[in-house]
């Protein structure tokens, strides 16, 4: 008699990771707060090309430059914003900066180069 | 067109941003937290005009309450900053000419820190460059592991269908023993 054929059985399979679906790896993470540098370093190193006298510079330099930079301006902006709180002012206007640049010794290359 | 080099300004937003994290602000809220020169409905849409990209001031609504900062001030500093940027590169260049060296590395930038009297930016600096030394080096192994996998996947994948064609031969056999015992059986 013609017997029905084991079509019950189930087909087995090697194991689910037959195809060697390995976990995907992780895209590259930049953990979101731990931004390195916020400006863009394509400026600043255009910046540091508009100097003749530089031939070269690594990625790691213009990324530093980037750096402090922002360092530069978190600091003249506290210094100044201390002359617009002397004021009672709340918003930081030109004057509390060229006083910033005027009393702090390290700020003295800049004298003469904003106007 | 010639170009002062001052005129290559960093982006007034990034500027701004900066400035008012510097400066933080305890939450106290100031008149109308707004700055008085706010145009339209805060929509923050780039405003053309001459010269580097302006923002509108809409922008300063997303930050934090409490501290503004005048278009002159935020312009100067901007142009404050391009000029440190200029001068360290040139204090760095001159060290990198005494080393005999044609490209400016990290050290020259640390150096012309120094020698420009910012040595408080210099450990902060050494630890971003630490920082940013160790993301390259995780960018660069997560692509180079990247292909990796994609090789060994292809590879896996060549295998595996040979197998399946193997296991397709057994299944033939196994289905066919079992119609012949039952036969028997039947028999």
């Amino acid at each position: 008699m013609a017997a029905a054929a084991g079509s019950g059985t189930p087909r087995e399979e090697e194991g689910p990771s037959g195809e060697a679906a390995a976990p995907q790896p992780q895209a590259p993470t930049s953990a979101p707060g731990a931004r390195l540098s916020r400006l863009p370093l394509a400026r600043v190193k255009a910046l540091v090309k508009a100097d003749p006298d530089v031939t070269l510079a690594g990625q790691e330099a213009i990324f530093i430059l980037a750096r402090a930079a922002e360092l530069f301006v978190e600091t003249i902006a506290k210094d100044a914003y201390c002359c617009a709180q002397q004021g009672k002012r709340k918003t930081l206007q030109r004057r509390d900066l060229d006083n910033a640049i005027e009393a702090v010794d390290e700020f003295a290359f800049l004298e003469g180069t904003l106007d | 067109m010639a170009e002062r080099p001052e005129d290559l300004n960093l982006p007034n937003a990034v500027i701004t941003r900066i400035i008012k994290e510097a400066v933080g602000s305890p939450g106290w809220r100031v008149g109308a937290g707004r700055t008085s020169r706010q145009r339209g409905s805060g929509s923050g849409v780039r405003v053309p005009g001459p010269g580097p990209q302006r923002y509108s001031p809409a922008l300063f609504s997303q930050l934090p309450d409490g501290v503004n900062i005048s278009k002159e001030a935020r312009s100067a500093i901007s142009r404050a900053a391009s000029v440190f940027v200029l001068y360290a590169t040139s204090c760095a260049n001159n060290f990198a000419m005494k080393g005999k060296r044609k490209t400016l590395n990290a050290s020259d930038v640390l150096s012309a820190m120094e020698e420009m009297e910012f040595q408080r930016f210099v450990t902060p600096l050494k630890e971003a460059l630490e920082a940013y030394r160790r993301e390259q080096k995780g960018k660069k192994e997560a692509s180079e592991q990247k292909k990796k996998d994609k090789d060994k996947k292809t590879d896996a994948e060549e295998q595996d269908k040979g197998r399946d064609e193997d296991n397709d031969e057994d299944e033939e056999r196994l289905e066919e023993e079992e119609q012949n015992e039952e036969e028997e059986v039947d028999n």
